[in-house]
C-alpha cells in the first residue's frame, strides 16, 4: 500500500508543540538505551509524523502512553532531538484530535 | 675493458625483508669474484645515513667507478643511490640498481634456495650491465617563460592571473565568446552563498588588468609541436577556418571543465513539464523574490539525487559537488519560500566536511530526507492537475512505498566529461577509464600529467567544486613556476642515440615512436635519423625495430642489455 507523504501532521504538531524531528537521522540510540526496550518509540514515531501517517500514529497509541518519559533517549540522542517533549506533544495531539477520538 | 673496472657491490637485508629469505652472504659469495668487482658488502639498511656514508667512503678510497645496489625496488632508491653517487664524485649513471625485494624475498617465500639463486643471478646481470656503463650527463633545455592556459572557467581566470602574478606571460584560450565558464552562469553558489558572477566577473577583471595576459576567445588550440619547456602551440581564433596564432611558451595549464549530465529522455520523468536537471534549477533560483514555475507559484519540490552518478555500467564515481549544491540550493529556496516543502530522494547523502553543516540546516528547515535503495530508483509520473507524483520506497521506514506530490522534481545531474576528442588528440593528454583526464600521481603529483610540461587543473580532472576547481589551479601555478622560473631544466639522459654510419633512414624507427621524438637529418650525402633528446622519454619503443641496429638507448645499449642476459644464465653453484 502506497502512502501519501502529507505534510499537514508535522505541521499541526508544529505549529502548536513545537515538536521538531528534523534531526533524527533514524539512528536507533533511542531504542538501544530505553529501559522500557519500547523497541517502536522514538524514532520510527517521529518518522511516521514527519511523513504524514496519521493512522500509523493512532494505532501505536499504546506504545506512545507506555513511555516513562525519563529522558534517557534524549541524554544518548547524537542528534539533540528533544525526544520527551515531542512524545508529549504526540500525547496531546491524540488527546485532542479527532482522527484519535476512539480512545 | 671489463677487468679494468672497479665496482663495488651492495647487498642489503633491508632489515630481514630480503635476509629472511635471500642468504645474503651466499650471494656475497657468489659474485665477489665477478670480473670488475673490487667491493662487495651486505648492510642491514642501505639506505641508512651510516651506509650511504661507507659506500662514499669506498667510492672514494678504493676509487670506484661504478656501483651495485642489491636491495629493493628501483622506483623506490634508484634517486636515493644515484645522489650517493654524485656525493661521492662517481657520475650517477654508473650506478644500477637491482631488486632483489619485490622480485626474489617477497615473492618467493616458499624457496628460500630459489629465491637466493634468482637473486645472484640478478645481481650478476646488474654488475654485467654496470661495467659496460658510460657516464652520462642531463640534457639541459632552455625554458621560455611564457604559459598557455586552455579554458577561461573559473580553474582556468584563477590560473592566469596566478600565473601573471609570480612574473610569467599568459595566454588565455577560450572557445565561447565569453570567458566565465560554467561558474559565470551561477547565482548564490556552496558553501557561502558567494554569487558565481560577481566571482567571475572579479577573476575576469583581475585578468583584464594585467598587461601579461593576452586572452583569446572563440579560440581553440590545434596543434602542438616542440619539446619540454619550448612547445611551439598553434591557436585558432574566431572559429573555422579563423585565424591561425603561433604562440611560443614552456608549459600548458589545461582547464576545460566538465560537461553536466543530460538525462535520457525518461530518465526519471526527464521531459515532463517540472522535471528540471540541476543547472535548470539552478537558473530558476535565480529569479527574484518567491519561487515560481511557469508563472505559478511552487509550493512543493522533490529532489532526486545521484542522477547520472553512481551508476554501475554507466558513469560510475560520485560528482562530488551536486549533493551540496542540492542542499544548499534548498536553503535557498526555505531563505524566499519557508513554506515549500521539500523532500530530498537520496541513496546517500554526501555533503562532506564543512557542508555537513548545510544537511543539518537543511533538515532543521524542514527538508525530508528519504533514503532509497540502490537500483530501486524513483517512478517519476505526471498528475492530471499538471503536478508531479514521485513514487519511492523509504529504507528508514522500513521500505514503505511513499508517494509524494510536489510542484517540481530537481534531477540532481552530476559531472560527465567534456566531449573534446579534438583537444585531447593535440596534447596527447591520458584520458582515465571514466573519461576525465590523468594525473600521474593522484597525490604526488595531482597536477602533472605523463606529457612534460601540461598540467591539468579543475574539473576536467575529475568532478570537482569550485573551490576544489581553484585549489588545483593554483597548484598548476606553482608546477609551472617549478618549471619555468629556472630558466631550464635537466631532463633524464637516458634517451635513444643513432649511430649514423649504420643508419640508412629507412623511417621505420620515426613510426614506432609514440612522442614524435625522431626526425629526419641530411648527414654526409645522405638522409639518417635523428633524436631529439628533450622529446625522447627513452622508452627504447625504437631499438628493436631498427634493421641496422643503428640505435641504442643510453643505459640500456643492445650490448648492455646482452651482458645481462649472459650474467642471468650463468651457472649458479648449489
Amino acid at each position: 500500500m502506497t502512502t501519501l507523504v502529507n505534510s499537514r501532521l508535522v505541521d499541526e504538531l508544529g505549529r502548536a508543540h513545537e515538536f521538531n524531528a528534523a534531526a533524527c537521522m533514524d539512528c536507533g540510540v533511542c531504542s538501544a538505551v530505553c529501559p522500557l526496550e519500547i523497541e517502536l518509540l522514538p524514532r520510527r514515531l517521529f518518522r511516521h509524523v514527519l511523513l504524514g501517517m496519521e493512522e500509523r500514529l493512532v494505532e501505536e497509541t499504546e506504545t506512545i502512553y507506555s513511555c516513562l518519559l525519563c529522558g534517557l533517549c534524549e541524554e544518548s540522542c547524537p542528534g539533540g532531538v528533544h525526544i520527551t517533549e515531542n512524545v508529549r506533544a504526540l500525547r496531546h495531539f491524540l488527546n485532542t484530535n479527532a482522527v484519535g477520538g476512539a480512545r | 675493458m671489463s677487468e679494468e673496472r672497479r665496482i663495488g657491490v651492495y647487498v642489503c637485508h633491508c632489515g630481514g625483508n630480503i635476509s629472511d629469505y635471500v642468504d645474503v652472504a651466499q650471494v656475497i659469495g657468489a659474485v665477489e669474484d665477478e670480473p670488475g668487482v673490487v667491493v662487495a658488502r651486505a648492510a642491514m639498511f642501505t639506505c641508512s645515513d651510516a651506509t650511504q656514508q661507507e659506500i662514499i667512503d669506498d667510492i672514494r678510497e678504493q676509487e670506484l667507478d661504478g656501483m651495485v645496489v642489491a636491495s629493493c625496488s628501483p622506483s623506490l632508491h634508484t634517486e636515493t643511490f644515484r645522489e650517493v653517487a654524485r656525493r661521492a664524485g662517481l657520475n650517477p649513471y654508473e650506478y644500477t640498481q637491482v631488486n632483489i625485494r619485490e622480485q626474489c624475498s617477497w615473492a618467493h617465500t616458499d624457496d628460500r634456495e630459489g629465491a637466493t639463486r634468482k637473486a645472484i643471478r640478478l645481481v650478476r646481470a646488474g654488475i654485467a650491465r654496470t661495467r659496460l656503463s658510460a657516464p652520462l650527463e642531463p640534457v639541459t633545455v632552455e625554458t621560455v617563460p611564457k604559459t598557455l592556459v586552455v579554458g577561461g572557467g573559473v580553474a582556468g581566470l584563477r590560473a592566469a592571473f596566478g600565473l601573471a602574478e609570480i612574473g610569467l606571460e599568459v595566454f588565455l584560450v577560450e572557445r565561447e565568446a565569453e570567458l566565465g565558464g560554467q561558474v559565470g552562469n551561477l547565482g548564490a553558489i556552496y558553501p557561502h552563498g558567494n554569487d558565481g558572477r560577481a566571482l567571475i566577473a572579479r577573476l575576469t577583471r583581475a585578468v583584464g588588468e594585467r598587461p601579461n595576459i593576452t586572452v583569446f576567445t572563440r579560440a581553440e588550440l590545434v596543434e602542438k609541436s616542440g619539446s619540454f619547456g619550448n612547445y611551439q602551440a598553434t591557436v585558432r581564433v574566431g572559429g573555422e577556418p579563423g585565424e591561425r596564432i603561433q604562440i611560443d611558451v614552456g608549459s600548458i595549464v589545461v582547464a576545460t571543465g566538465f560537461d553536466s549530465y543530460e538525462p535520457e529522455a525518461g530518465e526519471l520523468g526527464y521531459g515532463i513539464e517540472g522535471v528540471l536537471t540541476l543547472p535548470e534549477f539552478e537558473q530558476l533560483l535565480n529569479q527574484d523574490g518567491a519561487l515560481t514555475f511557469n508563472g505559478k507559484p511552487v509550493e512543493s519540490i522533490a529532489y532526486v539525487y545521484c542522477v547520472g552518478s553512481r551508476q554501475p555500467g554507466g558513469h560510475e564515481y560520485c560528482s562530488r559537488y551536486c549533493c551540496s549544491t542540492a542542499v544548499h540550493d534548498s536553503l535557498r529556496v526555505a531563505e524566499h519560500s519557508p513554506d515549500v516543502r521539500q523532500y530530498h530522494l537520496h541513496r546517500d547523502m554526501r555533503t562532506y566536511g564543512k557542508n555537513e553543516l548545510l544537511y543539518s540546516e537543511s533538515r532543521e528547515r524542514g527538508s525530508l530526507y528519504i533514503r532509497f535503495a540502490d537500483g530501486e530508483p524513483p517512478a517519476v509520473e505526471k498528475l492530471p492537475d499538471g503536478r508531479l507524483r514521485v513514487t519511492v520506497r523509504d529504507l528508514l521506514t522500513e521500505g514503505e512505498e511513499l508517494a509524494i506530490e510536489s510542484d517540481l522534481l530537481v534531477l540532481v545531474t552530476g559531472m560527465v566529461p567534456r566531449q573534446n576528442e579534438e583537444l585531447t588528440g593535440v596534447l596527447k593528454l591520458p584520458v582515465g577509464k571514466d573519461g576525465f583526464f590523468n594525473e600521474i600521481h593522484p597525490k604526488l603529483r595531482p597536477v602533472e600529467t605523463v606529457v612534460d610540461g601540461v598540467l591539468i587543473a579543475g574539473a576536467c580532472q575529475g568532478p570537482k567544486s569550485a573551490s576544489e576547481s581553484v585549489t588545483s589551479a593554483l597548484a598548476a601555478v606553482s608546477q609551472s613556476a617549478a618549471i619555468l622560473k629556472k630558466g631550464s631544466a635537466e631532463l633524464d639522459p637516458l634517451v635513444a642515440t643513432v649511430d649514423p654510419e649504420k643508419c640508412s633512414w629507412c623511417g621505420t624507427c620515426q613510426e614506432a615512436c609514440p612522442y614524435d621524438a625522431i626526425g629526419r637529418l641530411a648527414l654526409n650525402g645522405k638522409q639518417v635519423a635523428a633524436v631529439e633528446a628533450a622529446v625522447c622519454k627513452g622508452c627504447g619503443g625504437c631499438v628493436p625495430v631498427c634493421a641496422e641496429e643503428a640505435i641504442d638507448l643510453q643505459g640500456y645499449t643492445d650490448a648492455q642489455v646482452r651482458a645481462m642476459i649472459d650474467g642471468l644464465l650463468q651457472e649458479v653453484a648449489r
